[in-house]
């Protein structure tokens, strides 16, 4: 390889150190500025002294003159706005200082760093900022969590106290069809019975809404869809209705047409209530006239289609957009009829759950035509007899565990009359006891009872081999409360009150 | 007779955007800037402090890049300091940990130095990142901590007092 031309390396000599700017300070032994040369004031350092103490006009120096070995300190700012590469050269008798431009090179750099500084910070004011939404995030979960407990308490408190108080008007409507049925019962005795039957159960519809709403708030609404036989529903429900309308010179006529079949998969329960809530408003609200009931099918899309029309006041406009609301939504019609209100609100909740819908038409002195729909396929499970094969029930022994006598010895009753032969226990230890002893083919089992609850004792039981069905009591409709009654060991779970129907019928399809 | 004022060189010290360049403005042309500008290399200012006992020092600055930790480069900076201001953003806990680490790099390198821990940009309290137990820690191993904010001025001029005096205190 040649080496560079002579002329070529002076050329680019002195190219380099026009570039650098090139100063340099020599400091003698007794740290005087000795001599000086270059372009010290491009650097800031104007009106050098020589034979000066150095650190005195340098004071950049103070404290680095004494280096054992050649330093170099990186883009030095000595004032002004240049920048400068300082290398200090010790020599046996003088220290040399020298300083070469770095401004381009050091402006460079930072508008890089100044890029990566900025950054940095940035992604750091983002991560402190996520961070602070997801403290707020967590915060508002917790207060949320928080209102849904207390929420969820409170509806669980008035659930409690509601289902305790339906137990009272259930007896009492069992216990006056009871003496309604007593052969030798006066004529006015069986009126005012009915009065109390009658009011009792207006008591239990309104108790039934309030449950249904708070259960409703609580989203923990779930379908029961069973085989249903419609006409019989209706039939139910004309025996129960036209005596008032009777009573108020109201004709009253169920028209189902034949589309309908005689079994339909539905909600038996919660279309009841839907219907017991438009008709007892339409017989409530009108004085006189009519209230008809129309029951349609549609076969192509199992739609039941109904409508109940009255020739009562009517509803304004206003009104109507308001009464399917809740019961809090609007103060003026909740407060002059609240259970009414209430029902219709539960009523629309109920039917679009079911895959409906419900509306109303209407004007003021018009009448209203309630119509709604559901969804319900046609069942065509043959129908089961209700009344009891009193051979097979004979020797059947029905264990029934409750600690309310009221509800133990009524519920004894109606089992004896369907033919079965019933011990009962009012508390869990007797059961446990009459149970293992006796072997009943079933037990009806209260799960709330004081001291050893029903789900200890069926735990107990099961642990001890009892293998046969096990019907839960409870006065609790919420799904994970009846889940946890099966978990522990019941076969079913019934929510009280009960009627006397449903009980026969769920005995006798667990004594199959 | 001439008297020579006594020559002290001390060294901002601590992460990047903690506000050395603006404390070291602030005391010495008491101005002050919103705007963020990278330290690239080394500031060099000075300025005469006339403590309150009378003694007179003249400090010479050096306004040092800002890094969680030393590099060659600033260590080579460090040399003939006497003493040191560390300097942690009180807005971001990080630059806390950073002047921890930084002191014990920087007391390897220069001995055991006389310095102030500064806890700057005190005037944006409502974003404050560094608690109570944290500094009640430092202070009980005996370091000096003082609030600062070259934006409004407080605790600037305290700060270099006070490490000026431990500086002549200590003869660094």
């Amino acid at each position: 390889m040649n080496t560079i031309p002579l002329h070529i390396a002076k050329y680019i000599r002195s190219t380099w150190m026009a570039d650098t700017i090139i100063s340099y300070l020599q400091i003698d032994k007794q740290g005087n500025l000795a001599s000086w040369g270059g372009h010290p004031r491009h650097y800031g350092l104007p009106n050098l002294i020589m034979g000066q103490p150095a650190t005195e006009q340098l004071c950049f120096l103070e404290g680095l003159l004494s280096v054992p070995h050649s330093q170099k300190l990186e883009f030095v700012n000595l004032g002004g706005d240049r920048y400068a590469h300082v290398h200090i050269i010790p020599s046996s008798d003088n220290t040399w200082i020298l300083l070469l431009d770095a401004t381009r090179e050091h402006n460079q750099k930072q508008q890089m760093q100044q890029q990566v500084n900025e950054l940095t910070l940035l992604t750091y004011r983002q991560s402190q900022l996520l961070q602070e939404l997801e403290t707020a995030r967590r915060s508002l979960e917790e207060e949320k969590q928080k209102l849904e407990e207390l929420i969820e308490s409170k509806s669980r408190l008035i659930t409690s106290i509601l289902k305790e108080t339906e137990v009272p008007p259930a007896c009492m409507v069992s216990y006056t069809q009871l003496i309604n049925k007593v052969e030798q019962a006066e004529v006015r005795t069986t009126d005012y019975l009915t009065s109390v039957k009658d009011n009792t159960n207006s008591l239990l519809a309104m108790i039934d809404n309030v449950l249904d709403e708070t259960t409703l708030e609580m989203g923990q609404v779930a379908l029961y869809t069973s085989s249903c036989d419609i006409k019989q529903l209706l039939d139910n429900l004309v025996s129960v209705f036209l005596p008032v309308a009777r009573t108020k010179g109201l004709l009253f006529q169920v028209d189902i047409k034949d589309t309908v079949p005689t079994r339909l998969l539905l909600d038996e329960l919660r279309f009841r209530q839907v219907l017991i809530n438009l008709i007892t408003n339409a017989l409530k609200f009108t004085q006189k006239g009519f209230v008809l009931i129309t029951f349609n099918w549609q076969w192509q899309t199992s739609i039941l289609e109904f409508v109940i029309a009255d020739s009562g006041p009517g509803i304004s406009k206003e009104t109507q957009n308001k009464i399917f609301g809740s019961s809090a939504t609007d103060e003026h019609t909740s407060s002059i009829y609240p259970n009414s209100k209430l029902g219709l609100s539960i009523s629309r909740h109920f039917a679009k759950l079911m895959g409906g819908e419900l509306s109303v038409e209407s004007s003021p002195q018009m009448g209203s035509i309630f119509s709604g729909f559901i969804q319900a396929s046609a069942s065509y499970t043959l129908s089961t007899k209700t009344g009891q094969d009193s051979s097979a029930t004979l020797n059947t022994t029905i264990l029934i565990v409750v600690d309310s006598p009221d509800v133990r010895i009524l519920m004894g009753i109606y089992l004896e009359d369907g033919g079965y032969t019933v011990i009962t226990a009012d508390n869990g230890i007797e059961a446990t006891h009459l149970a293992l002893q006796h072997q009943p083919e079933l037990i009806l089992m209260d799960m709330q009872m004081s001291g050893l609850t029903g789900y200890e004792v069926v735990k107990q039981l099961r642990f001890q081999h009892f293998r046969q069905p096990i019907i839960a009591l409870s006065a609790s409709s919420l799904p994970q409360d009846h889940q946890y009654a099966l978990e522990v060991g019941c076969n079913h779970c019934l929510t009280k009150p009960i009627s006397p129907e449903t009980l026969l019928e769920t005995v006798k399809q667990f004594l199959k | 007779m001439t008297t020579t004022t006594v020559q002290k060189k001390i060294c901002m010290i601590g992460d990047f955007s903690v506000g050395k360049t603006c404390l070291v403005a602030r005391f010495v042309r008491q101005s002050f800037s919103e705007k963020y500008l990278t330290t690239v290399g080394v500031k060099i200012d000075t300025k005469p402090v006339n403590l309150v006992d009378g003694r007179q020092v003249k400090l010479i600055l050096w306004d040092i890049a800002g890094s969680d930790a030393l590099s060659t480069t600033t260590t080579s900076y460090l040399r003939g300091s006497a003493g040191y201001l560390l300097v942690v953003d009180g807005t971001r806990r990080p630059t806390w940990d950073s002047a921890l680490n930084l002191q014990k790099a920087v007391s390897t390198q220069i001995g055991n130095k006389p310095f102030i821990l500064l806890l700057n940009k005190a005037d944006l309290t409502d974003q404050w990142e560094i608690k109570q137990t944290m500094v009640d820690e430092q202070t009980q191993k005996g370091w000096n901590l003082l609030l600062t904010s070259a934006k409004t001025g407080m605790g600037v001029e305290e700060a270099f007092s006070l490490l000026s005096t431990k500086m002549l205190d200590a003869g660094t």
